[in-house]
């Protein structure tokens, strides 16, 4: 099978976003936050809900059933519904989910929809798996990621104060994002304080709260039956998956599995990564930007951090890295993230961003990983 | 009072402690953690394993000095590590020595917890620094 030919052979298309403001835990429900979001996407591809032919839900925390009760509200349409779970990817595989399913020719209108609000826990099934380790509950995620951040700062001589630039750059970028969670300009000596775990800092440290992100996926036909503006709408070139493989004892798991992913979605695309103008990644901790930077080729090993420091990755720069602010300063409110940088670059390709666009930005990529270890990448174009 | 390690299966008691890990008898990949389920190599089932004992000495690839954590223990700060152990396979574990940096030689040992109200202590197994 080969997923490249079907995603040519039918191209599918971006036509709609809506957010609802990722958040800190509140009152309300999942179903307001998730119905925020599709209407606004709907309003934005210029849709009704019932040119809907089927909905995914990416959701890692809501438990079973997520979907009929809230999207029922905007009619009972009776569309297949599906939730989508995949860790910290789940959006990003409901997004995949409604290319592949627009893309097959089965629907002419898929809504891939992110909405979750935040338990006491993750809930993550490998703890359940009975392969007992040495950690015993030592390692969470944010000491797995200082961990690497050590490894990645010994070997190419790295400052705790380069990494921390990149939270300061997100953080920037997050400050002119209306519907990031955190909002403010950081400086680096405030980086730099409240010690989480390593040399990571709370604000290296991504916020999980609650939001929703929506994106309508539509054929050429859907396009052309219901009169959606061509002039908004972004093609999806590439949506490659992939898990762990079986790596060298040592390796980092999380760039390895990024450099198979992004270098899968990039031949699917035919593009490279000189082409990428504005490139979403799983920046959950800061350390991350930088592994990916490298692991999907946008420069040489240990050469990461000084790009971030002589602004290369600033928005204007050669490739704006997270202009959302990422998961750092927009948040990671598990379901919604990957659907919420879809929406992001799909903003950034029409130039719709504001203060926050990249000149020019013609092809954009998400990326995520999740715990398993899965990762997902999706590659979108202006046609 | 009795001293026993969180996961026996995992540790041979010794000093310092072997730990038992897992080779497959088809493919000959020796990995740590040891499962009872199949050969991420070959697909092999773990009918075809056999124990494979490593020792617990190794040197430092990453160390982190964890400041916050969401259980009362262990308690803060403490330091975890990133250890190749001698025979290959990578383990994580906490490291007790306040001088451990990459590149440092490190042993296992067992760390008992405070006792229970029945006098039972329950030990990990930790590193230390070889000095």
């Amino acid at each position: 099978m080969n997923t490249a030919s079907l995603l040519s052979t039918r191209p599918v298309f971006v036509v709609g976003i809506g957010l609802h403001r990722y958040q800190r835990r509140s009152n309300e429900t999942y179903v307001s936050l998730g119905l925020t979001a599709v209407r606004e996407a709907l309003n934005d591809a210029g849709l009704a809900w019932t040119d809907v032919n089927a909905a995914y839900t990416g959701t890692a925390l809501l438990g079973m059933g997520a979907s009929r009760i809230m999207l029922s509200k905007l009619g009972a349409t009776g569309i297949p519904m599906t939730q989508v779970e995949n860790a910290s990817a789940s959006g990003s595989s409901s997004v995949a989910q409604a290319c592949l399913e627009v893309a097959s020719g089965r629907s002419d209108v898929v809504l891939a929809l992110g909405v979750d609000k935040p338990r006491g826990g993750l809930g993550a099934a490998p703890g359940e798996a009975g392969i007992a380790n040495l950690e015993a509950g030592s390692v969470v995620p944010f000491t797995h990621f200082a961990l690497l951040a050590s490894e990645y700062m010994n070997l190419h001589a790295v400052s705790d104060e380069q990494v921390a630039k990149v939270a300061v750059k997100n953080h920037r970028n997050g400050a002119r994002n209306p519907f990031a969670q955190r909002q403010k300009v950081r400086s680096l000596e405030e980086v730099l304080t409240e010690p989480i775990s390593g040399s990571l800092t709370r604000l290296q440290c991504c916020p999980v709260g609650e939001g929703a992100a929506a994106v309508i996926i539509a054929s050429e036909d859907g396009i052309e039956r219901l009169g959606i503006d061509r002039s908004r709408v972004m093609q999806v070139v590439a949506s490659a998956t992939k898990t762990e493989g079986l790596y060298d004892e040592g390796v980092g798991i999380d760039a390895a599995l990024t450099a198979e992913t992004g270098a899968a979605a990039f031949e699917e695309a035919g593009l490279g990564p000189t082409d990428l103008d504005v490139v979403e990644v799983h920046d959950a901790f800061a350390i991350e930007e930088l592994l990916y930077a490298e692991a999907l080729g946008l420069c040489k090993p240990g050469e990461a951090a000084v790009r971030v420091e002589s602004g290369d990755f600033d928005i204007g720069g050669s490739c704006a890295f997270s202009p959302s602010g990422g998961l750092l300063a927009m948040g990671h409110p598990i379901g919604p993230t990957g659907v919420g940088q879809i929406a992001e670059i799909v903003r950034q390709l029409r130039g719709e961003a504001g203060s926050r666009q990249q000149p020019n930005a013609k092809v954009g990529m998400a990326h995520m990983v999740g715990i398993g270890a899965v990762c997902v990448v999706h590659i979108l174009r202006k046609p | 009072m009795t001293i026993e390690p969180r996961h026996p299966h995992l540790l041979k008691l010794a000093d310092p402690p072997i730990l038992v890990g897992h080779r497959c008898t088809r493919c000959g990949r020796v990995a740590f953690p040891p499962d009872p389920y199949g050969c991420e190599k070959c697909g092999s089932p773990a009918s075809n394993f056999e124990k494979w004992d490593l020792q617990a000495r190794g040197s430092v690839q990453a160390v982190a000095t964890v400041h916050r954590h969401h259980r009362p223990t262990p308690s803060t700060p403490f330091t975890v590590g990133v250890i190749e152990l001698l025979e290959g396979p990578v383990v994580k574990a906490i490291i007790d020595s306040d001088d451990v940096v990459i590149g440092s030689s490190v042993e296992g040992f067992l760390a008992p917890e405070e006792p229970d109200e029945a006098g039972n202590v329950i030990a990990d197994l930790r590193f230390r620094v070889i000095r």
